[in-house]
């Protein structure tokens, strides 16, 4: 396996765009968190504003720039046919997957810790100026608050998540811009279509099996008891959806011919 | 429209790399052209700029006198052969040449056509991303020949051929310049071109080394130069190198002298009482002469080839 | 050198032209069986989506525990929904005539405004009205013209529920006389501070107006709204009753047929408050030739929180969207992906002409699809959740096409706009991602996640997603108070300058991909 590593490391590094999808992330994720919390405000006690998962709404455009590195990191493999020579230097075909999964997770791991970081700082700064103060009942984000940590790290975890699912699906769909477009469909679309039933219970159905909302349930820090899944079961939702479709990707990969 | 391509003083760089140096030829009807030179030399780049998918930071290329982008429906001017790979693999081979026949306001019949003229007919139907490579270069040549041009340029088309595919090719090729069509072939084995090619452009290092007909290249490669046969090597390399002529061993009895005629030689062995058994004017091969020609000019050695791209780096470790 | 005769080409084509290159477009679309495909399931999956969610939504009004026929919602002249309730003492107009008042004061309640929602106060909203009115009838819905002092916006003349003048800005604690005078089917509205010195305010035809009309004074009082955030997801919009008392003086009604009287009325009230019951009822106190008058309620049209609009049947287009600019990024970046892009240029060496056919080809398939789509969905998923007992929205034949169309040239557009990100990035993933991020993420996040209001809103002025503002059905009007939020289905900008703003982006980048297609080597 450590070999496997140490290739699919050297491969990602050469990954055309790579040097700038870590930054790509960050700025995405950071700006989009800065913006949402400099357009809210808190005009009174018990607005009921949630200032970490604010601070942390960068996450939601962010997990697209994910999708960005995790699925051309393989099916740019199929593009150039590079699969079978990667193939012919590692035949154990699930340690190869596994072994590339580790690499994106980590790089992932290792970006959005930063990107998640540098939201939370923006919020710390940025809220109290719009009413986020201890007379409205909120203290300045910190990680030493418990629910605030559990956000953050999280929120990185989310992240993670999100690129083993587009790695998951990349390896099943070979064709990069149909994976990014179902990856992409899969965590932004539930959101939209539960607006189409006003079924209460079918609506509290469609979000708790979808990934992101599920996922993105591990951000709250207010109003917990009234969420449709909570956070860590939530966040148990996406780690399924990844899981299953790395599991599937990772079939299909033994069976199918390269 | 005249069937001709004229490339003149074109000068290309591509960061610090000059690859086309000044390159200027011309290409007439009637007969093959081969644009032979090492990898590297420019033969592709020179491809590109005449048709226009490249542009010259200097100097003109022209096909038939005009510049490939003023041409109205330019397949029917030009045919070009770049890259065989590039394909659609999930479109058959006749959907690609349909429409390719479409942007020249040419039916499916045409493209028909072409499909029996390369011999791909029976495989018209099935999808191009399944075609071995020298069926692809069958495919590419018709797509060249879809608007049926008096000029064609064909960039590397031997790749991956048989045998046989090559014996085709060369038949096809002749065949095509015989009806009077201007036809360049590139390559980097002279040998490909040994018997299809009338005329030689020999390029290196972005310019053209040598410009002339087969028949020239090989008595010029083959001037001043004897093969000389004998029993006493050493002492026949002792006796003709005093003189200043250059001597080189070819096998344990064949030396050849360039530097000095037949009969002055025979004349010094003589002399010297060296005895030979044959003196004769030495007839160069057309890969000789290549090599003469393009010494200078390979740009890669041996010991530096690059990576070609898509291998496995850590294949290596 | 012997003599060659130059080759003569046997092949004869028609003329050289842009018909030919979108032949050859179409013709490389639909031999990829994939994209025909894709292209294919788009209209389906919407239809599918629209008309499944239609029969799943029902809704049903109830009278206790007994299931009764919803109450019907009134419809103005111009065939809007409306509310149309307020308290109103009135006499008979003939067709020449008119009416003359003087509001002398305004007050009101509100009850639990925030910030905690514990108490009563004392105060107007906005656009509590106290006024004249000439009405068509005493019927809901129907024609009038009204001028009135408002809450906050100073002395307005509307009419026919969507049209709104604005007249002086006078507060609603001082004195103003109103005069309106009726001449056929015009109406003029008048102002004064003095009962002397008379502005006009404006004039309105109301076409079709009987001989004899209702004329006389009005109060009423929209609901107070809050919105909150949703901790799930959207925000949750809150109306609370209000109340406007208006006292009258100097009521002189010209033109009445003879032998009528005044008579007072609560148009469209059902039931009271504890409010009206406990404190003060709605209606009518007349003492001396001063009419103190009561109510609340609202004459405006009302949108999407009292009922459905047809475009929410087209919600299920987002994801037949993310399949359109799939297909158009691959059609330009399968090309680069495998060299396939010079043949193409080979063909057409004028660049532009070359992308813009491409471009042509895939929206035009991209129009048709979103029309099939749009045309099978909306009428019949309309239908079905009427008969669910669903209120959906009434709209013109004209809008009803408009949001149809409008959804078509939406994706056309959106598909356009990803072909030249393709184009311009020459990777089919960066240009996917970059496509969705711009048009597809923005949408969902302004319309269906935790984004606070105005960050909705910029996304949805500033982003390509404001071109979705041309499936909105029910305009929003600066005179009525509603929940005119992206999650409640309104956009910030009109419908035709959301869809210019894509279309803008959608040009743009088109002309960048021209231009780097142009400038670099292929």
């Amino acid at each position: 396996m450590r070999r496997e590593l140490h290739a699919e490391w050297t491969k990602l590094r050469g990954l055309p765009g790579l040097g700038w999808w870590a930054p790509a992330l960050v700025v995405v994720t950071v700006m989009t968190g800065v913006a949402a919390s400099a357009a809210v405000t808190c005009p009174w006690a018990g607005c009921g504003s949630d200032a970490a998962k604010l601070s942390l709404a960068g996450v939601q455009v962010g997990q697209a720039v994910v999708a960005l590195l995790a699925v051309p990191a393989i099916t740019g493999e199929y593009g150039t046919g590079m699969i079978r020579t990667s193939l012919a230097a590692m035949p154990r075909r699930l340690v190869f997957l596994a072994a590339k999964a580790a690499v994106v997770i980590g790089l992932t791991l290792a970006a959005g810790t930063v990107a998640v970081l540098a939201s939370v700082l923006a919020g710390r700064l940025i809220l109290p100026g719009n009413g986020f103060t201890a007379a409205h009942g909120y203290s300045a984000l910190s990680l030493a608050d418990g629910p605030t940590l559990r956000a953050a790290a999280g929120s990185v975890l989310y992240l993670a998540l999100v690129a083993a699912l587009s790695l998951g699906v990349g390896v099943a769909v070979r064709e990069g811009v149909a994976a990014v477009g179902i990856v992409l469909g899969l965590l932004y679309l539930p959101q939209v279509v539960t607006l189409m039933t006003n079924d209460p219970d079918w609506q509290r159905f469609l979000l708790q099996v979808s990934p992101a909302s599920a996922g993105l349930s591990i951000q709250a820090t207010v109003g917990i008891p009234s969420l449709p899944i909570g956070p860590w079961p939530g966040l148990g939702v996406l780690a399924a959806w990844a899981g299953a479709a790395l599991l599937g990707g990772g079939l299909l990969l033994r069976r199918r011919d390269a | 429209m005249e069937a001709t391509i004229d490339v003149i003083g074109v000068r290309k760089r591509f960061g610090r790399t000059m690859a086309l140096d000044g390159m200027t030829f011309a290409v007439r009807p009637g007969r093959v052209t081969g644009f032979v030179g090492p990898n590297g030399a420019g033969k592709s780049t020179t491809m590109r700029v005449v048709l226009g998918l490249d542009t010259a930071d200097e100097g003109s290329a022209l096909v038939g006198g005009r510049p490939y982008a003023s041409l109205r429906r330019p397949l029917s001017h030009v045919g070009a052969l770049l890259d065989a790979a590039a394909l659609q693999p999930s479109r058959t081979a006749r959907d690609h040449l349909l429409w390719l026949a479409h942007s020249q306001g040419l039916t499916g019949r045409r493209a028909d056509e072409v499909m029996e003229q390369v011999g791909l007919g029976s495989v018209a139907r099935r999808r191009a991303g399944g075609f071995s490579l020298g069926m692809r270069q069958r495919l590419g040549i018709a797509a060249a020949l879809i608007g049926d041009p008096p000029v064609l340029m064909l960039d590397e088309p031997f790749n991956g051929l048989d045998p046989e595919g090559i014996v085709w090719i060369r038949g096809f090729l002749r065949s095509l310049a015989a009806e009077g069509r201007a036809v360049l072939v590139s390559s980097h084995l002279m040998s490909e071109l040994q018997d299809t090619a009338g005329h030689l452009v020999v390029v290196g290092r972005g310019r053209v080394v040598a410009d002339a007909g087969v028949a020239e290249l090989i008595a010029a490669a083959s001037r001043d130069r004897v093969t000389l046969r004998t029993t006493a090597r050493p002492e026949a390399m002792t006796v003709l190198a005093g003189t200043g002529a250059t001597v080189a061993a070819v096998d344990r009895d064949t030396l050849t002298v360039s530097g000095l005629a037949a009969g002055r030689i025979v004349e010094l062995l003589n002399g010297h009482a060296v005895p030979f058994s044959e003196v004769a004017a030495h007839r160069a091969t057309l890969e000789e002469a290549y090599m003469e020609l393009t010494r200078d000019a390979v740009e890669f050695r041996a010991a530096m080839t690059p990576l070609e791209p898509g291998t496995d780096r850590e294949g290596a470790r | 050198m012997t003599v060659v005769t130059p080759y003569r080409s046997a092949v004869r084509g028609a003329r050289d032209g842009f018909a030919q290159l979108l032949h050859a477009e179409w013709t490389k679309f639909r031999t990829v069986r994939g994209w025909v495909a894709a292209m294919a399931v788009v209209a389906p999956v919407v239809i599918a989506l629209g008309l499944f969610s239609a029969a799943g939504n029902s809704s049903s009004c109830s009278d206790g525990p007994k299931v009764v026929p919803c109450p019907a919602v009134p419809l103005g002249p111009g065939g809007e929904a409306v509310s149309d309730s307020f308290t109103f003492m009135h006499r008979p107009l003939g067709e020449g005539g008119g009416i003359t008042a003087r509001v002398t004061g305004m007050t009101g309640i509100i009850t639990y405004p925030p910030p905690n929602h514990d108490q009563i106060v004392n105060g107007l909203v906005p656009w509590a009205k106290a006024g004249i009115i000439i009405k068509e009838s005493t019927r809901q819905g129907s024609a009038y013209a009204a001028v009135m002092v408002t809450g906050h916006h100073g002395v307005r003349m509307q009419h026919d529920f969507t049209h709104d003048v604005a007249g002086r800005p006078a507060s609603a604690a001082s004195p103003t006389w109103l005069r309106l005078t009726r001449s056929g089917d015009t109406i003029t509205g008048y102002e004064s501070a003095d009962g002397v010195h008379w502005s006009t305010i404006g004039s309105v035809r109301l076409p079709g107006l009987p001989a004899t009309v209702q004329a006389g004074l009005f109060v009423t009082s929209p609901a107070d709204l809050t919105v909150k955030p949703n901790a799930v997801g959207g925000s949750i919009a809150q109306a609370r009753f209000t109340q406007a008392t208006a006292v009258f003086d100097n009521v002189d009604l010209r033109g009445a047929p003879p032998g009528t009287v005044w008579s007072d009325d609560q148009i469209g009230q059902s039931g009271t408050t504890q409010w009206e019951q406990e404190h003060k009822p709605a209606g009518v106190v007349s003492s001396g030739g001063t009419f103190t008058v009561t109510g609340s309620g609202d004459i405006a049209p009302i949108g999407q929180e009292a009922g459905q609009s047809i475009e929410h049947t087209l919600t299920g287009g987002l994801v037949a969207l993310i399949v359109v600019m799939i297909v158009a990024v691959m059609f330009v970046t399968a090309e680069y992906r495998r060299g396939l892009i010079r043949t193409t240029l080979l063909a057409s060496p004028r660049r532009g002409r070359a992308l813009a056919a491409k471009a042509l080809v895939i929206g035009v398939l991209a129009f048709a699809a979103g029309l099939v789509a749009a045309v099978v969905t909306v009428p019949p998923a309309t239908r079905i959740l009427r008969s669910n007992g669903n209120y959906v929205l009434p709209v013109s034949l004209l809008t009803e096409l408009r949001v149809m169309v409008g959804t078509a040239a939406l994706f056309a557009v959106a598909a356009v706009g990803a072909l030249a990100l393709g184009a311009l990035f020459r990777r089919g993933v960066a240009a996917a991602v970059t496509a969705m991020v711009v048009v597809v993420v923005p949408a969902v996040l302004a319309t269906a996640s935790v984004l606070p209001l105005e960050v909705s809103r910029w996304l949805l002025r500033l982003t390509p997603a404001a071109g979705f503002a041309v499936q909105q059905s029910i305009p929003d009007y600066p005179q009525v108070i509603g929940d005119y939020s992206p999650q409640a289905g309104y956009y910030p900008l009109p419908p035709w300058a959301g869809f210019a703003v894509l279309c803008g982006y959608a040009a743009l980048a088109l002309a960048l991909a021209v231009l780097r297609m142009r400038r670099r080597d292929a």
